[in-house]
């Protein structure tokens, strides 16, 4: 809404040609293959996508919290103002994550530690990055769940997880994330564990603290309804690669990847005649560990043609707006109002 | 569309004031000193070939209902007629007869089903245990399910962790139909999967309604996809039916302040609509201790202090179609 005009505003993050491997028993797979994106100050990112396409592997490559020995970046470059995070030594990390990076994880029952008090969670993150006096930080402990809408911070931190309900939670691991004013914020599936109604709360405060903080935002969610209210650009994501990616209107309004097309052909909408047959995409995600050669969609996709058996290169569409498949000049344009 | 031209038929279920209260047990002599009220007082039609919607959060009683509807909970009072026969108080025993026409649909597609026995045996299980047909003829009729749900036929040896969550889902939906039931207690059967399969299973759903009659009890979150497949939607809180309309008014005339919340809440996925939500405050209540009167009231913009005294009955709502109720005091 109020977002500086992408021209103007600076690139925050910078994901540049990502590829994140895993090792496991069934040989190397390649969870995350050739994704870039920027994320630019008081913007939105959103990357959707299904179960296994690889969104949360992004968030956590670029949180360098991989699973290890197994996961890896093997390619690309991440950089945060700049300066490059896959080549910094891993405890130059400590201070970037919960400092210029935050992170809201889903489920915030297992975010937090059940054993100990809000206050001494988020106390300890201000003692790691920005005091050493225990009472400064309880003070500013108390301060943060004052600005995400805690009603009687005093007595909440002295609370612990299981005493709060799920909103509240979730609104304390949002004051742990932004605890020291990150520029970037990395939501995974923020608010998939809520109620709609509780959805509504969250989302409206993300809101208003990236107005009041400028804050950049990367959200991974799988529901197109919050990143059609959330977003400002999208990265929509299937077996590890980029399918398409632009601002949020091009996407919705005129998607081109035949696999954003029947993504949102096929979600009943509450204009949808009732009972009607839905669009469907056939078949389902192939496994990382037995992809097709070339277009990793081919073998769902309705155009497919003998060329798909190559690898389709991310091509220009429109003003920021890319597809990654070949015959996207040939479909009939889709207007989806 | 097919608005439903339901002469009023005698309903195939019905439910008269049901109540489910679950004893929470405290103290030394561990007494259930008080009571969590699932379903406090809810009744509801279910017409032949209908789908009746259950929309509410979590905590609101509608997954409790949908058991005691199964009889997989015994309810504390109330009714629920199938037919002609009150199920509610019959035991084990006289309940079996009456168990293949009203079947449940889980939400996880991998709890539910058993991981140590092959889809053969689980789809045959209903067979063996209502004492139907031989070996030979079960094995044909398990044949017919996994086709009718579009799986393969070698399915039928392999076991749960083979299938994807879609697949899984159809292998729950061939189990509750086996037995040719005439209700399904769908128990939202498809928020645990991937948009791209959700669309697969809600088709599968209608076409075998349309196909096989069933009455369908569809209980979700997501008003979006209980609109799309129900004929009325009942929305409930804290236990409570507060509003119940036919599908398509529910979202065009919203008449009860909770039910416009939370369809105003619902992310929908079209960017220039960027929303006027209504954004309640508060959470929902403890079912254990309710609040007084109207049980909204605490997060209601528009509550007097008639709402926190009087229960509103559900009453039917001013210039909606027939069969729309609600239970707010006043005509918003």
């Amino acid at each position: 809404m109020s977002s500086p005009s992408p021209a103007t505003a600076p690139p925050v993050l910078e994901v540049d040609n990502l590829v994140t491997t895993f090792d496991t028993d069934a040989g190397r797979l390649t969870a995350v293959d050739g994704v870039s994106f920027t994320v630019k100050a008081g913007h939105t990112v959103g990357i959707v996508g299904e179960s296994g396409c690889g969104k949360s592997v992004t968030a956590l490559s670029v949180m360098r919290l991989l699973p290890q020995p197994m996961g890896q970046i093997r390619g690309g470059e991440i950089r945060l103002d700049g300066e490059d995070l896959v080549s910094l030594p891993i405890d130059d990390m400590q201070q970037i994550r919960g400092g210029r990076i935050g992170m809201i994880f889903q489920e915030p029952m297992t975010a937090l530690n059940p054993v100990h008090t809000i206050g001494r969670q988020l106390s300890e993150v201000f003692l790691l990055h920005l005091t050493k006096d225990p009472k400064d930080a309880w003070q500013r402990g108390i301060t943060m769940l004052e600005r995400v809408g805690i009603p009687a911070p005093n007595d909440r931190m002295h609370e612990y997880p299981h005493q709060l309900s799920g909103g509240m939670r979730q609104r304390v691991v949002i004051a742990m994330a932004l605890a020291c004013e990150p520029k970037v914020v990395i939501a995974d599936e923020p608010t998939t564990a809520l109620d709609v109604t509780i959805q509504a709360q969250i989302l409206e405060l993300m809101q208003q603290l990236q107005r009041d903080l400028g804050l950049a935002i990367v959200l991974i969610t799988h529901d197109l309804g919050v990143v059609a209210e959330m977003c400002d650009e999208v990265v929509v994501m299937y077996a590890g690669r980029i399918a398409e990616s632009g601002p949020v209107e091009r996407i919705f309004n005129h998607p081109t990847h035949p696999y954003t097309r029947g993504l949102l052909a096929s979600i009943p909408r509450l204009t949808t005649p009732r009972k009607s047959e839905l669009p469907v995409i056939e078949g389902m995600v192939p496994s990382l560990a037995d992809l097709p050669e070339g277009c990793r969609f081919q073998n769902r996709c309705p155009y497919r043609e003998d060329i798909c058996g190559q690898l389709p290169p991310l091509e220009e569409v429109d003003a920021d707006h890319h597809c990654a498949c070949h015959r996207w000049r040939e479909l009939p344009a889709a207007n989806v109002s | 569309m097919d608005t439903t031209e339901t002469t009023p038929a005698t309903p195939i279920l019905q439910l008269r004031d049901l109540k489910m209260h679950f004893p929470v047990r405290e103290g030394i002599f561990n007494r259930a000193a008080r009571f969590c009220k699932a379903v406090d007082g809810v009744t509801l039609d279910v017409q032949e070939g209908e789908t009746l919607g259950l929309v509410g959060e979590s905590g609101c009683g509608k997954s409790t209902l949908g058991k005691c509807v199964v009889r997989l909970n015994q309810p504390t009072s109330g009714e629920v007629i199938y037919q002609d026969t009150n199920l509610a108080p019959l035991k084990r025993k006289e309940l079996k007869p009456f168990r293949r026409n009203l079947q449940m649909v889980f939400q996880d597609p991998v709890e539910s089903l058993n991981a140590r026995h092959t889809i053969g045996e689980i789809l045959s299980e209903p067979f063996i245990i209502h004492g139907i047909g031989d070996r030979e003829e079960r094995k044909a009729s398990v044949a017919k399910l996994l086709d009718r749900v579009g799986l393969p036929a070698n399915a039928y040896d392999r076991y749960p962790f083979e299938f994807s969550g879609g697949q899984r889902q159809r292998i729950g939906l061939a189990r509750a139909i086996s037995l040719n039931p005439r209700v399904l207690v769908c128990d939202e059967p498809v928020s645990a999967l991937d948009v791209s399969i959700q669309s697969q299973v809600l088709n599968l759903f209608l076409e075998l309604q349309r196909e096989l009659k069933l009455s369908y009890i569809f209980i979700a979150h997501n008003l979006a996809v209980v609109k799309h497949v129900s004929d009325r939607i009942a929305i409930m809180y804290l236990g409570r039916v507060v509003e119940l309309a036919p599908a398509d008014e529910i979202y065009t005339k919203p008449k009860h302040p909770y039910t416009r919340a939370l369809i105003s809440a619902i992310p929908q996925p079209e960017p220039r609509r960027k929303s006027e939500r209504i954004v309640m405050t508060g959470d929902v209540p403890s079912p254990i201790d309710p609040p007084s009167g109207c049980p909204f009231h605490p997060r209601c913009p528009h509550a007097t202090d008639r709402c926190k005294v009087e229960a509103p009955a559900l009453r039917p709502a001013p210039d909606g179609a027939s069969g729309h109720t609600v239970s707010c005091h006043y005509d918003l």
